[in-house]
């Protein structure tokens, strides 16, 4: 037992990539711990060669992560995109976590990340003191990947501003960062590349310059194909979410998280679950994470407010602000959909007046 | 099937049906065996019809067609694209001299227990399956490479042929190790359909009897599956005994144009390929090599052409993310999947559906085949004589009307032939009164045949070989392509006139599609009178319509909730355009009555258009217009409303703009409607000059659509020669006289504008 609250994934799973790393005799590009297969196997889970168990660690389609660990085989660097709640960050620290063995080298990009943050910074004192030189500089966590030739996490790229971005053109193409200071600059060790993360369906973030885009080869992570798949997730989700939060759980929860998927998967899928009818989309992604928050909105509400009783009323109000980010256009096609669908499906009823009533 | 036949004389080649890797290997195989013979899986009375393969007009994708001669329906094709192994078999033998024919169960074939029925209504039968029924059910014969390649964890059995059989250097061993590994999948197999083994019998019969004919060695080109059975020695005793009853019906064959994409699996061709596109990229290649690479600037090409930016530099990464990709999948060799994956990660940006949007282009491709002009038979035209004969319509050339009834026979006969001509742009036959003539059992046409159309007739063969089927096809296509929806509203309108229920279906699919795809509401009110008419007009033709009236009830729900959306702040020319659209599409929506429920919905769109405070005024004085013609809002609400719009606060442009909106079409009722008339009256008086002289020009729009005759009985209503006018007025004294003058004035001004000519 540790007081650490989360372990890196290559701690976490440390037993996993032992095990694979002991049976691991294919070929291994350069700096690699474990060779592209036994990353592919310790991504999507199988079984290591002494039979150990491995866990899958993204459930989805095999094609995206073989696209992924390819791409880092051939000193791409990889770009995973996707909304929220599709497992960018998860995939991208278990990717650094197998192939490097670390998966800590990690740049949070915000609004605010600036030039020292990605490239280096400096010793103020020291500078001051000495002038520039190297002990007055700071490495940042991408000056360290490639001194060691090892993997860089970029967070949210498109968060930080396009100047920002772009200084990492020379890092990816020519694998080396000039430092004009010292008239020298960082050669990257073999085993160096960079996986960064980005939201393609977002508010507040700045495009990617085409020669940045060029740059890397881009993975979209999708939303859960099966709606088996999905509702697993969330219910597994809203259970530890609400023993956190010290929410009660009534037992229609999982009939209620099923209602209330549908509905998603309908809208943002664009027909309905008979493939009968073809709906308009809302504007917003209304992604697993955003059901997640739904459900645990609603609980909140019937544990506080509606005596413990988790209802549509309580659901309804989360839904709507889940599904209308657009006042006018997303209430059209919400409206929609609820005079189309909602309201010949008898079990539904609830769902159909309560929506109705709120919107 | 017992002891292999000894006869070392016959080499069986089994191939993959339009598999490039097949068609290379056996043209290195038949020059180096040199047959004497080649024998191909074919029908064999079709033998005859080879020859033309070297005629070079012949440019595949082409399909040999074959039908009973007295019912073209019944029609099968056998397409050959320019990689399928039996098209480059029958073109080396041609090429060299050497006796080529088919050797499978002749086409017109009849057993006395075959399904086939009597009256010739034979048309489930999917024209495009080249082996007849049966065989697309079971996989395993279907595409048996494919079935291995799926067990070895393939996507197609192309990658999965040229990743196994082309490595090997030596084609002859190749052949046989695919015979070897169809004999062990056919192994322990359950009893194979009857016609199966038929086919299998009448093979083996042809081979024996072409041993008998030719020295030499000959060679055997049929797919991999029939290999073990063709090589098994079965007596042919027993063969006979199998084909015994077999009957001849009289055959009509030719050849006939094909498309690539009907080569494709997924456009239903049983025997097809996934993805003809790629194999003819395969088949083109060979010379080159660099299939990867060539792939890839197609990739980009197609692209480009589109607009989008394809960097040359990402195409080398591409390129180098494909082979790790098939490195990383263990293939020799990266197929289209790994291009497609490595495409998508390098230069479309992870966006799989820009992908989706070039790979029909790429993967299928548009390749038309052409065929000489002096193939013997067209059966389109054939079919046309057949239908002139039976509708008793002469191709003149002299122009000249005919009237039919639709409800008679013979005259929804020739209301449908001419119909599907039209929809194969072969405009024997135009409509008069261009369905304006909404309900009614009557059509004009004007008939004028040019020696043109029958050119124009035969291109058509690439859609079918009858009028119906080919008529069906080609709107079906049309309307897949359709980018509005109410294209696509008419294209179904066209099928249903043309009685074709197959591309109503069709068309009922893209409705569905586009009506939820469909976020313009004006599109959508556009759509509303078509469909409405298609309804009617249905009925009136008794074709069934599925879910036309459900999807159209739909369609007027999700339209009447955007209404008070769209009609927002239009400017004159969009407001007009809605304005008209709104009427039409209200007009539909009571002519076709789908009942209380949607009908209350509309009516709630209108009220919110009434309502809204942002509508545009012409569309709610045209909302306002509907409703009250419907009888939706009462003769006190409506003074009160056109009070309300009109009164002085509201600015007069806007205040014109509702008049002209509620006025257009309905101003007679302005004759015999007193409280209305006083409305408007009040309004009128309550202008000031300036603002009574810029609203001249709408009044003289609204009124000049009255003739003489309303627009006198109005002047009379209101100037009260009845006796019920506006109180408080006095009639001037000698009026009688004055009156003449002021309508022969009044009636230039709404006609001629004031300018006498």
């Amino acid at each position: 037992m540790t007081d650490t609250l989360r372990l890196p994934a290559e701690a976490a799973f440390a037993a996993e990539l032992e095990a694979l790393k002991t049976g691991d005799d294919s070929q291994k590009p350069n700096g690699w711990v474990l060779s592209p297969k036994a990353v592919l196997t310790y991504l999507v889970g199988g079984k290591a060669a002494d039979g150990t168990q491995i866990t899958p660690k993204y459930i989805g389609n095999r094609r995206l992560m073989e696209t992924a660990v390819a791409t880092l085989a051939t000193d791409r660097a990889l770009l995973l995109l996707g909304v929220p709640g599709t497992a960018k960050s998860w995939v991208s620290e278990h990717l650094a976590a197998a192939i490097a063995g670390d998966s800590t080298k990690i740049i949070q990009c915000t609004a605010g990340t600036d030039e020292n943050q990605v490239r280096y910074g400096w010793n103020y004192a020291q500078l001051l003191a000495k002038g520039p030189s190297a002990e007055a500089l700071v490495p940042t966590p991408l000056y360290r990947a490639m001194e060691t030739g090892s993997l860089c996490r970029l967070e949210e790229l498109t968060r930080m501003g396009s100047d920002v971005q772009d200084t990492l053109i020379t890092v990816l193409s020519e694998k080396m960062m000039p430092i004009p200071e010292l008239n020298s600059a960082v050669y990257a060790s073999r085993g160096f590349n960079v996986i960064a993360t980005a939201n393609n369906r977002d508010k507040g973030v700045n495009e990617l310059s085409s020669a940045l885009k060029r740059r890397f080869n881009v993975v979209v992570l999708p939303l859960p194909d099966s709606m088996d798949q999905e509702i697993e997730i969330v219910s597994r989700r809203v259970d530890e979410m609400a023993v956190s939060l010290d929410l009660p759980v009534p037992k229609n929860v999982s009939e209620e998280i099923a209602r209330v998927l549908t509905i998603f998967r309908e809208l943002r899928g664009g027909t309905t679950g008979d493939g009968k009818v073809t709906l308009k989309t809302p504007s917003g992604s209304l992604s697993t994470a955003e059901a997640i928050a739904t459900v645990i909105g609603g609980l909140s509400q019937a544990a506080w407010f509606d005596g413990g009783k988790l209802t549509p009323e309580s659901l309804s109000p989360n839904m709507i602000g889940a599904i209308v980010k657009d006042p006018v256009q997303d209430k059209v096609v919400l409206e929609e959909y609820l005079e189309i669908v909602l309201k010949k499906r008898g079990d539904y009823a609830a769902y159909y007046a309560a929506l109705t009533e709120h919107l | 099937m017992s002891s292999p036949r000894k006869d070392s004389r016959v080499t069986y080649f089994g191939v993959r049906h339009h598999g490039p890797g097949s068609a290379r290997q056996l043209l290195d195989a038949l020059e180096s065996l040199q047959p004497e013979a080649v024998l191909i899986e074919g029908p064999s009375d079709a033998s005859p019809l080879i020859d033309y393969l070297a005629d070079d007009a012949m440019k595949p994708p082409v399909a040999l067609l074959c039908y009973p001669k007295d019912t073209p329906s019944d029609a099968a094709f056998w397409p050959f694209a320019v990689f399928s192994p039996e098209y480059q078999a029958a073109r080396w033998a041609l090429a060299n001299g050497r006796p080529v024919r088919f050797i499978d169960l002749p086409f017109a074939a009849r057993f006395p227990d075959d399904p086939t029925s009597e009256d010739g209504s034979n048309d489930t039968e999917d024209p495009s399956s080249p082996e007849g029924t049966g065989e697309e059910n079971v996989p395993l014969i279907r595409d048996p490479i494919g079935a291995l390649a799926d067990a070895a964890g393939y996507e197609d059995g192309e990658s999965w042929w040229s990743d196994i059989i082309e490595e090997n250097p030596s084609p002859g061993p190749v052949f046989e190790a695919i015979g070897d590994a169809m004999t062990a999948l056919r192994e322990g197999e359950a009893e194979i359909p009857k016609r199966e083994m038929r086919r299998e019998a009448h093979m083996r019969l042809e081979i024996a009897a072409a041993l008998k004919e030719f020295e030499g060695a000959i060679a055997v080109v049929c797919g991999a599956w029939h290999v073990p059975a063709l090589r098994a020695a079965g007596s042919r005793a027993n063969d006979r005994q199998i084909l015994k009853g077999m009957k001849k019906q009289k055959l009509a064959a030719t050849w006939a144009p094909w498309t690539s994409a009907r080569l494709a699996f997924s456009r239903g061709y049983g025997a097809g390929v996934a993805a003809p596109g790629w194999c003819l990229h395969i088949w083109q290649c060979h010379d080159h090599g660099q299939v990867a690479t060539r792939w890839l600037a197609r990739i980009a090409a197609t692209l480009r052409a589109r607009g989008h930016i394809a960097p040359t530099a990402s195409l080398i990464e591409a390129e180098r993310l494909a082979i790790t990709l098939a490195a990383i999948r263990e293939r020799p060799n990266p197929g289209f999947e790994e291009l497609r994956d490595a495409a998508v990660a390098c230069l479309f940006h992870g966006e799989a559906s820009l992908w989706n949007l070039i790979s029909d282009e790429l993967l299928i491709g548009w390749q038309i085949g052409e065929i000489p002009n002096d193939m013997p038979l067209a059966p389109l035209l054939e079919d046309l004589q057949r239908q002139q004969k039976a509708t008793r319509l002469k191709p003149e050339e002299l122009e000249r009307e005919l009237s039919v009834d639709l409800r008679s026979e013979s005259g929804l006969a020739r209301s449908t032939l001419l119909h599907r001509l039209n929809i194969l742009d072969v405009p024997w036959g135009t409509l008069a009164d261009a369905g304006r003539s909404r309900g009614t059992f009557r059509e004009k046409w004007a008939l004028e045949w040019n020696p043109e159309y029958s050119v124009r007739l035969v291109e058509n063969l690439v859609y079918g070989p009858t009028i119906e089927k080919a008529a069906a096809s080609r709107l079906a296509d049309r309307l897949k392509k359709a980018e509005t929806l109410s294209a696509a509203a008419t294209g179904v309108y066209d099928a249903i006139t043309a009685n074709l229920d197959e591309a109503v279906a069709t068309g009922l699919e893209v409705l569905e599609e586009k009506s939820a795809l469909a976020s313009d509401c004006l599109d959508i009110l556009r759509t509303l009178p078509p469909l409405g008419d298609t309804i009617r007009y249905g009925h009136a033709r008794s074709t069934a319509l599925g879910s036309l009236p459900g999807l159209m009830a739909r369609l007027v729900t999700s339209c009447a909730v955007e209404l008070d959306y769209a009609g927002r702040d239009l400017d004159a020319d969009a407001s007009g355009a809605f304005a008209g659209a709104l009427r039409g599409a209200d007009a539909a929506v009571r002519l076709v009555q789908f009942g209380d429920a949607i009908e209350e919905h509309w009516r709630q769109g209108l009220e919110r258009l009434v309502d809204g405070r942002q509508t545009s005024p012409m569309v709610r004085g045209k909302a306002t217009q509907l409703l009250y013609e419907a009888g939706d809002i009462s003769g006190e609400d409506i003074a009160s409303l056109l009070a309300r719009h009109l009164s002085p606060g509201t600015a007069v442009a806007d205040a014109a703009a509702f008049f002209e909106g509620f006025f257009d079409g309905i101003a007679p009722r302005l004759i015999h409607d007193a409280p209305l008339r006083e409305s408007v009256d009040e309004w009128i008086c309550g202008l000031d000059d300036e603002a009574f002289t810029a609203s001249l020009p709408l009044l003289r729009r609204v009124f000049s659509n009255l003739d003489r005759m309303e627009r006198r009985r109005m002047l009379d209503a209101m100037i009260g020669r009845r006796g019920d006018g506006p109180s408080g007025l006095v009639p001037v004294p000698g009026r009688a006289d004055v009156w003449e003058l002021q309508m022969a004035t009044l009636n230039d001004l709404f006609e001629n504008g004031g300018r006498r000519p």
